[in-house]
């Protein structure tokens, strides 16, 4: 695992509980206490209405491809050998959409709305990424 | 309420050599775009009095303070300014209001970045997703037009227009860098695909250069030596939004609320506007944007955006210059220039009006727009 050469997440103040829930391969986001708006990115308050409470609920990781693309060149030299790899933007069953991966299938087969669900990939020791594969 | 119609006016431009420039700090370039604006309007040095900056991306050592320091200008407005690529816009307001209540009689904007040949921005995750090698501002569009693909069934065979119309007025501009080379249809099938579904030439330049503008009061252009170019409407709109969670990658953007907003100011509707100077990071923004001025309804690009029409001879210029896709990007003052540039009537080879077929110049919309469709501003300006 010492061997992942490909950026990792930047971890700050803000964003580490989210970060430390993936590690025990849970996807939570915080859901305001006062208007329960489910907040992506992490943040410390509500961009909806402010409020600075907020509960970190437990996903279902149950969702659809809202928009993907395929990357036909590297942009950085750690991805040169994933070349055709797919960023796609996930709508999560309960509101909010992430970037992610979408595994174990080639970027032509990919459509729009189809349903994914997540998997968590250990990429180190300290980081575990959600990444997505169909829902068979 | 009295507005800001018609109360500043545009009365310099500055360009720089651009396209691969190596061996140039982004610094010089914002320094040699200055001096060039204060030559071509004909003012001396010590008139400026304001000065907005759009920091490079890659050289956040380029402060306002350190452009002041080089140029030698004493002010009494200063300020950097970053809307990403509505800046130019914003720059434009804020000048603007300066001049109207006396803060500053002569404001310089500039810009400058060495992205070509020095540090570059571009290709690194600027809204996160680094993780999962989410790399550039080509993904983050890229999505969005996938996704307007599925929504309203637009596609390359739209995009193939803009890029070629676009090429068709670079062609007839010698400060292009695309000057010399024609694109057709299959040149654009044929560009490999970068990032799907966008291939190279749906994709702007990355360019060494620079570029400048001062904007004064009405008044004061009567004691100058061009023909001074009236900020009619302004409006700025910016949904901020994380791209992720926008609802507006396929419209509407920051151009339908920006862009009313302007049309109200300056007192006129879209059919007074001669040609349009739209930001084109990308092939899709254009179609996205043109759909939120309100040009056409939703979907309604594939119809209306022929390369017949857009180009040299058409009744709907677009990109006279040829844009940020084949002319160069500088960020918002490719679009704001250009509009400049024509409505003094010194375009040369691309000079609306006789010269290419089209309507004389009156009116032109110049749109910017920035981050992932996050944020935008619009000028219309007039002779």
């Amino acid at each position: 695992m010492t061997s992942y050469n490909k950026p990792l997440p930047i971890i700050n103040d803000d964003n580490r509980q989210y970060w430390e829930y993936c590690k025990k391969h849970e996807l939570r986001m915080q859901k305001c206490d006062n208007c329960g708006y489910i907040r992506y990115p992490t943040g410390i308050l509500c961009p909806r209405c402010h409020s600075m409470d907020a509960e970190w609920v437990k996903l279902s990781g149950r969702g659809k491809i809202y928009s993907f693309v395929v990357y036909r060149i590297s942009y950085h030299p750690s991805y040169a050998d994933d070349i055709p790899y797919v960023v796609a933007v996930i709508q999560l069953d309960e509101g909010p959409r992430m970037e992610s991966n979408i595994t174990g299938i080639k970027g032509e087969e990919l459509k729009i709305d189809m349903p994914v669900e997540v998997c968590f990939d250990d990429v180190t020791d300290e980081v575990s990424l959600p990444k997505f594969k169909l829902v068979k | 309420m009295e507005t800001l119609k018609d109360k500043a006016a545009i009365v310099g431009v500055g360009y720089t050599p651009q396209g691969k420039v190596p061996g140039r700090t982004s610094l010089s370039f914002h320094l040699e775009a200055a001096r060039n604006a204060i030559s071509d309007a004909g003012l001396k040095i010590q008139d400026i009095d304001g000065l907005l900056v759009q920091p490079p991306m890659g050289d956040p050592s380029v402060t306002a303070a350190l452009v002041a320091q080089y140029l030698g200008v004493r002010v009494r407005f200063l300020s950097a300014l970053d809307a990403f690529g509505a800046s130019a816009g914003c720059q434009a307001q804020f000048a603007a209001m300066a001049v109207a209540h006396g803060l500053a009689n002569y404001v310089l904007c500039t810009y400058g970045e060495n992205a070509r040949s020095g540090v570059s921005e571009y290709g690194t995750a600027l809204n996160g997703g680094q993780e999962y090698g989410l790399f550039g501002p080509a993904a983050c569009y890229a999505i969005a037009a996938r996704r307007a693909m599925h929504e309203f069934g637009t596609g390359p065979e739209t995009w193939k227009e803009i890029a070629v119309a676009q090429r068709r007025w670079a062609n007839l501009n010698p400060r292009a860098t695309m000057y010399t080379r024609p694109m057709t249809y299959q040149d654009y099938y044929d560009a490999r695909i970068l990032v799907e579904p966008f291939r190279l030439l749906d994709i702007c330049q990355i360019s060494d250069s620079g570029r400048a503008f001062i904007i004064t009061t009405a008044e004061r252009t009567r004691n100058l030596k061009n023909r001074p170019v009236y900020i009619m409407g302004m409006g700025q709109d910016h949904p901020a939004t994380n791209p992720q969670q926008a609802t507006f990658l396929t419209g509407p953007t920051g151009a339908k609320l920006s862009g009313e907003q302007a049309l109200k100011m300056a007192g006129i509707a879209l059919k007074d506007i001669d040609a349009c100077e739209i930001y084109d990071c990308f092939t899709y923004t254009v179609e996205v944007e043109l759909m939120d001025y309100g040009f056409y309804g939703r979907g309604e690009g594939k119809d209306f955006l022929k390369a017949g029409r857009l180009g040299p001879g058409g009744d709907f210029p677009l990109n006279t210059s040829g844009g940020l896709l084949s002319e160069a990007y500088q960020m918002g003052f490719t679009p704001l220039t250009e509009a400049v540039v024509q409505l003094r009537g010194e375009a040369g080879d691309r000079q609306l009006g006789a010269p290419t077929g089209t309507r004389e110049p009156e009116i032109i919309l110049v749109s910017n727009n920035g981050g992932v469709m996050q944020t935008h501003s619009t000028l219309i300006l007039r002779k």
